[in-house]
């Protein structure tokens, strides 16, 4: 890799060093040293986290295509502007595949990697639709009682941009002291995420709990895609939440639920 | 075993659905006992934590009741609350909570048999699902 | 630490028959902040009033919750009552216990004060919560628009005008004038419809401050009470945007058309009472009339009784009599209604002087057949007991009057009410008449409800005494419950922006943080940011997310401690 490739001033990149791989923010003059792409990280979080101090220069970033699809979340807010980015484009290799039952691994410009097929369902999630409700709400109620409200799942999210203002700190709708937290906490998340989660899977790796939180995002998103045909990471359409019922597949006096 | 009698939380927005109810009183048609009304100004108003909040501590049903679409006081407030309230469903019936807990109707300031029925219903309704299981739970 | 004292009210035996309003008061007495809990017989009279303000004073309350009623009836009795005794308005909390509680669980006393007892714990679990408001004030555009030019219409605009007031008046044909443009004379005292019409008219027309839109139509409303925009456009497609303070709907009613009842429409001969008056004002006097009253009216599905078809049909028998004295005048009713002491007078009349009253029953309607060049209509008369049979040429339908077609296109555009038969809803049928729940809009004539000539009138006269209050005032007080943004737990997302209906809301920065903020004149307070908001940080004033969720969490913590 050389900075010249991209005309970029900056470079985000995961990278070996120490005996470990972490994300590293390289300056342009700095040496690039020996960068990694098989180990699965949210960039673009380290990302939102760096951009404010950088006032201006373009960064080049590796993406996977969950990633760009994180970026093009934060580009409609205004959180980022996309003119400043440079996509260097990242294809997943199987294992990681598997692990994250990837549907679309490959993102739109592939620099890296070959393209690989997509996994086509998720069996926990196919096994959960098959049981009753009863049933569903003793595996998630078992899962969920892990958590001890570490907070990792959301630090670690691209598109949970609300840091310190996360409204799940707060005391009115989960109570305090309260570890584990109610259910109220993890299906509050699951609304806010709806109409932005990209499914990169870094909440799961991050829980120290092990709770299948990619699973329940899986689940999430196809139902909006049931209900509104709507898949986050789009570049320009606005969340269906956001909008009114003209031209949207609920329009009708009968949407009631 | 006594025969269970769900607690139930209604969200009446001030305009329709709780003048609605208030006709219905006022036209002294009866209804079962179980259902607690806050009043909020537009069904577009009521957020989907709360209604998380309430099932996740052991309400039995929450109702959302406003304005038929396209007569909603505040324009298209309503539109936002039906595009809501859906999506709430899904995500209550992916973690296993019925959906059929959480109900969203339109109840028009006249309608005052409407809200009768509806109230009814939902009761009869949550009856059948029997109590929150999130009741039992200790988190 | 908030001092909060709750009163439950008796009001008389409406509350008290179901409720244990005694067991309600003391349990509130038990309640996180409650310094006194008491009971009153009528909460909103003088001396319940005065009671309140007593207990105020004597505990140094500082919140204030009545159980009684509707909010929406006497909530700002109780706030002024508050305000009196020193306690900011805003600080007082309604809960519903008679028409959400004691009317419709009467069979249930005990399962009706369990829920009343909840209802309060979530009264003052949100009172406690409450934050003094203070109210801002909006300047009143000193112009009223009047939509409709019958009659009602005339009367609220010669009203308005004759005090000064600038109105526009919006009809939608080329002449002034409504339906009474069709009918010559109006009883009982067979005044003419013109000489009253051109009265009004001229007298209105004598003011500079009348504008007429004739031909036109209101195709657009936007604003709130003293700042209205209404577009109105004419037949030519020209539209103009007039700025009102007050609109009045006096857009009436039209005579329904029968749909093959009683042979109309295949049988000639047979004709609505409107058109009877169309004929009778041309010279055409039929020789002989049966009228058939409550034809359409009084069935199931249009159970109301029209009010002034009974006294039309027999100030028509009357001209007919009077044209003719030898005409043979019938009228088939199903009860007559000729209610105060001139129509019944007029009735007695009309059958002295020979018109035939006869009672048929829904359940043996009057048969009609063309029998020769004329009719026969055969009626089972109930009070005769006995079937009656006549030949005549013509037969006079009196139908009911209904909403005009396009009654819900004006509803949605004013986002007024109607009822389930298309009329327009009032704020409230005995405490608030003639206006709608949204304040500056009001309703007069046979778009409320058919009436006679008279009441239309006193309706329209009326409704511009009403208008013309924002309008005198100059001010009209915004209710606290815009919202706000907090800056600190705000990032900016723009979901408020995009939610609110009435593009209120702005991100805009303040010392290098970008954030959300509401114009406060141009929020309604319908909260739909606050929805949209994941931080937490758009609230509405009066209906916080703190608020709700210790409504919520006392309902819970209530509840579940019941069913233990």
């Amino acid at each position: 890799m050389a900075f010249d490739d991209y005309k970029a001033d900056y470079l985000l990149v995961m990278r070996a060093e120490h005996g470990s791989v972490a994300p590293a923010f390289i300056s342009k003059g700095e040496e690039i040293g020996d960068v990694r792409f098989d180990i699965p990280y949210q960039l673009i979080t380290v990302l939102s986290r760096i951009y404010p101090q950088i006032p201006k220069g373009k960064i080049a970033v590796v993406v996977r295509k969950c990633d760009e699809l994180a970026l093009n979340e934060l580009f409609k807010r205004g959180i980022i502007d996309g003119k400043r980015i440079f996509k260097i484009g990242l294809a997943c290799d199987e294992n990681i595949i598997d692990k994250c039952r990837c549907p679309d691994p490959v993102p739109s410009k592939v620099d890296i990697g070959e393209p690989k097929k997509g996994v086509a369902e998720d069996a926990t999630v196919t096994r959960l639709r098959k049981m009753s409700p009863d049933e569903r709400l003793k595996f998630w109620v078992r899962q969920f009682r892990k958590c001890n409200k570490c907070f990792g799942c959301t630090i670690t999210c691209p598109v949970c941009f609300c840091e310190n203002q996360c409204v799940l700190g707060e005391r009115t709708l989960v109570a305090e002291k309260s570890i584990p937290p109610g259910l109220a906490f993890h299906l509050v998340r699951s609304f806010h995420m709806a109409d932005k989660c990209i499914e990169c899977g870094e909440c799961e790796r991050a829980c120290p709990a092990e709770i299948p939180l990619l699973t329940f995002r899986k689940m999430v998103h196809a139902d909006m895609k049931e209900l509104y045909g709507f898949t986050p990471g789009d570049e320009k359409t606005v969340s269906p939440l956001l909008t009114t019922l003209e031209g949207e597949p609920l329009e009708d006096e009968k949407n009631v639920c | 075993m006594t025969e269970f009698n769900p607690t139930i939380l209604a969200f009446c927005c001030n305009w329709c659905s709780y003048a609605g109810a208030d006709l219905a009183g006022v036209s002294r048609l009866q209804m079962p006992p179980n259902v607690h009304v806050i009043r909020v100004m537009c069904s577009a108003s009521v957020k989907p934590e709360y209604v998380f909040k309430a099932l996740s501590e052991g309400i039995d049903g929450v109702l959302v009741l406003g304005c038929h679409i396209g007569d909603c006081h505040y324009l298209t407030g309503n539109h936002r609350t039906a595009k809501r309230f859906p999506l709430a469903q899904k995500i209550l019936n992916d973690v296993g909570i019925d959906e059929r807990r959480l109900k969203l109707d339109w109840v028009s300031a006249a309608e005052g048999e409407k809200f009768q029925t509806v109230i009814t219903e939902f009761v009869s309704q949550i009856k059948q699902l029997g109590p929150n299981p999130l009741r039992e739970v200790k988190f | 630490m908030p001092r909060i004292g709750v009163f439950i009210c008796h009001c008389g035996h409406n509350i008290a028959s179901t409720v244990d309003v005694e067991k309600v008061a003391e349990f509130a007495k038990t309640l996180p902040n409650v310094v006194v809990a008491a009971h009153n017989m009528y909460s909103c009279s003088e001396e319940g009033l005065g009671a309140i303000r007593k207990s105020i004073e004597e505990n140094k309350l500082d919140r204030v919750i009545v159980a009684a009623c509707t909010p929406r009836t006497h909530e700002p009795l109780f706030r002024r009552n508050c305000e009196r005794a020193g306690v900011n308005k805003y600080l007082f909390e309604f809960v519903n216990i008679r028409e959400h509680v004691s009317w419709i669980h009467a069979k249930e006393p005990e399962a009706a004060t369990e829920k009343a007892k909840m209802l309060v714990a979530m009264g003052v679990a949100k009172a406690a919560l409450l934050e003094p408001q203070e109210e801002s004030e909006s300047s009143v555009i000193p112009v009223a628009v009047v939509i409709g030019g019958g009659i009602s219409g005339l009367a609220a605009m010669s009203a308005l005008v004759s005090q000064g007031i600038e109105t526009h008046l919006i009809e939608k044909e080329k002449q002034l004038g409504g339906i009474l443009k069709d009918i010559a004379v109006i009883g009982p005292e067979m005044k003419s419809t013109k000489e009253l019409l051109d009265k009004m008219i001229k007298e209105i027309k004598c003011s500079p401050k009348a504008h007429f839109h004739l031909s036109s139509r209101m195709t657009d409303m936007q604003g709130f009470v003293g700042n209205f925009e209404v577009t109105i456009t004419g037949d030519d497609k020209c539209s103009v945007k007039v700025k009102a303070g007050a609109i009045i709907v006096a857009t009436g009613g039209r005579e329904w058309t029968p749909k093959g009842e009683f042979g109309f429409g295949k049988i000639p001969g047979i004709i609505t009472q409107l058109e009877l008056e169309k004929r009778l004002a041309k010279g055409d006097v039929p020789d002989n009339a049966v009228f058939i009253q409550c034809v359409g009216s009084r069935i199931p599905g249009r159970d109301f009784c029209s009010r002034f078809c009974c006294n039309a049909s027999i100030k028509n028998a009357l001209r007919i009599i009077e044209a003719k004295p030898n005409a043979q005048v019938t009228i088939l009713h199903r009860d007559i209604m000729s209610y105060g002491t001139t129509a019944e007078r007029v009735y007695r009349d009309a059958a002295e002087k020979g018109v035939r009253f006869m009672r048929y029953g829904l359940d043996s309607l009057p048969k009609i057949e063309k029998r020769g060049d004329g009719l026969s209509v055969e009626v089972f008369d109930e009070t005769l007991d006995d079937v009656i049979g006549m030949s005549i040429d013509t037969i006079v339908l009196a139908v009911p009057m209904v909403p005009i077609e396009n009654v819900k296109d004006v509803a949605t555009q004013l986002k007024v009410p109607v009822d389930k038969l298309g009329f327009f809803l009032e704020a409230h049928v005995k405490l608030r008449p003639i206006e709608f729940a949204t304040e500056g809009i009001f309703i007069c004539g046979t778009a409320r409800w058919p009436s006679q000539v008279s009441e239309c009138i006193a309706q329209g006269l009326g409704a511009a005494a009403k208008a013309s209050i924002p309008i005198r005032k100059g001010k009209v007080v915004i209710e606290p419950i815009t919202s706000s943004c907090n800056i600190e737990k705000c990032i900016a997302c723009g979901n408020c922006v995009a939610a609110c209906p009435y593009q209120a809301i702005e991100i805009v920065e303040t010392d290098g943080k970008r954030h959300a903020f509401v114009t406060e004149a141009k929020c309604k307070g319908c909260g739909n940011c606050v929805a949209a908001c994941n931080n937490d940080a758009m609230q509405q004033k009066g209906f916080t997310t703190t608020q709700l969720s210790a409504m919520i969490d006392a309902l819970v913590k209530n509840a579940m401690e019941a069913s233990q």
